[in-house]
Formats: C-alpha cells, structure tokens, sequence
C-alpha cells in the first residue's frame, strides 16, 4: 500500500496531520473568567490589607489561596477552556501549570515591592493601589503567558 | 522507534483529519469535532462508527448540564495505529527527498 500513494501525497496528508495538531493547540488556554476572578480577588485582597485588620488580613489570604489553589488545579494546566475538549498532556506539558502558579507567585512580590513603594510615597492605600496595578497585569499579561505556551507547542511540534 | 505501517483505514482525508484532533487530544465531545471538521451529524458519526468498529475509537456518554454528551477518544489501539501511519508517512517523503538528492 505504501508505493500506492505519491509522496506528494504523504506530503499532503501530514500536513493536514498539522493542521489537526494546531487546531488542538489553538484550544490551550485558561478560560477568562479566571484571570478577571484572579484579579478581581487581588484587588479585595489588597483592599482588606489596607484595613489593617490583621486577623481580617490573613483570614482573606487563606481563603483566597484555597480558593485560587481549588480553581488552578482543575484550569491552570491550561487543558480544559471549554467542557469539548481535554488536550493531551503531551502537548502542554506539565510546564503551564508551573508557569502560571510561578506567575501568580512572582506578583506576590511585585504586589509587596509596589505596596512598599507607594506606602514610601505617602500613600493612603498602598496596597490597594498596587494590587490594582498587579491586576491590570493579570488581565492584560495573562492571556499573553498562554498565547506564549500555544506558539511553544506549536514550535515543538514543529521541530 | 515506531515501526512505520501504512493504514488504510486512517488515510481517507475526512478520517485522518479525525484522527488527527483525536491524536492530540484526551478526548473530544462530537460538537467539537463537527465544528472542527465542518461535519454534518450523520457524517461525523458514520465516520466515528468505522474507526469504533476497528476498535481505534471509543465513544463515552457522560451526563453534564442534564444533557448527554458524546465523547470520543483514541484506544492505545488508534494511537499506536496513527502512530505507525506518520511514521509510514515521513518515511514515503523521506525515500522521495533521498531519491532527489541522489540524482
């Protein structure tokens, strides 16, 4: 069967192999709802901070961690934006996950540094101020970390 | 090293852009696969059916939002099969670019 089909043919049909694959790939993604909540709780987290309630302070922190922890188990892989679908870990990798967990994490200390710098300025809401700056960066830089992972499949695939 | 083997049923165009969604993913609801390929119903099943039957597919039927939903995913079966046809595949266009080389 193999001398039956050209190599043009072949050619033809593993580009449209590819093209399966990318399609798939064009899926990895986080759905939105989850950066706009991210942020959204960053900014209530900061909010609360500013109240300098300690123990209000730290209660939040816990249940925004278990609460971000819930939700990034089940999306932050970056497998499931819509119920059609489950791409397959071979594609992603177990990278998005850590990438995105690494993020949220580094703009924990962006947040403190920003809240540091504006306290130093003198002002009223430090940390609500830089939790809103923080914010914007989780629903702007967000969707680009992803869009990132997508065209790191799609180069893997195509090495 | 994936032994390369030249599958006829996989190869058909329809089919083999399929498989391909299929190779890529855990698993696929039918509404997606219909949205992808550009399928009626009936033709996405009639192709669906062929590869379960080869024993390439399996069909699951979960309940979600009350509403029963058709997913479908490659068997090891399928997967070592489409496996096995890129691998036939690369090497038909690898003999072809050998083959212009030497002359």
């Amino acid at each position: 069967m193999q001398s039956q089909i050209t190599p043009q043919e072949a050619r033809a049909a593993l580009d449209t192999i590819d093209r399966g694959r990318r399609r798939v790939i064009d899926e990895i993604d986080l759905p939105r709802w989850y950066w706009w909540g991210l942020a959204l709780g960053w900014i209530a987290l900061g909010y609360i901070t500013d109240l300098k309630h300690p123990w209000l302070t730290a209660a939040a922190t816990l249940v925004f961690g278990a609460v971000h922890s819930a939700v990034a188990q089940r999306v932050a892989s970056g497998r499931h934006r819509t119920h059609q679908l489950s791409v397959s870990r071979e594609l992603t990798g177990a990278r998005t996950a850590r990438l995105v967990i690494g993020s949220v994490a580094s703009l924990a200390i962006v947040t403190i540094a920003g809240a540091l710098a504006a306290s130093a300025d003198g002002a009223r809401h430090p940390v609500t101020i830089a939790s809103v700056f923080v914010a914007v960066i989780i629903v702007l830089g967000g969707p680009q970390l992803l869009a990132w992972v997508r065209r790191r499949a799609a180069q893997a695939g195509a090495s | 090293m994936i032994a390369p083997r030249f599958d006829e049923l996989i190869h058909p165009g329809t089919r083999l852009s399929l498989v391909a969604l299929l190779a890529s993913a855990d698993w696929a609801e039918f509404a997606f696969l219909r949205e992808q390929l550009g399928l009626s119903d009936s033709a996405l099943s009639k192709q669906l059916s062929t590869l379960e039957e080869a024993g390439y597919v399996s069909i699951d039927r979960p309940i979600r939002d009350r509403r029963r939903r058709v997913r479908a995913r490659l068997t090891d079966t399928g997967r070592s099969a489409f496996e096995g046809h890129v691998a036939a595949l690369r090497q038909i266009v690898g003999s072809a670019d050998l083959e212009r080389i030497a002359v």
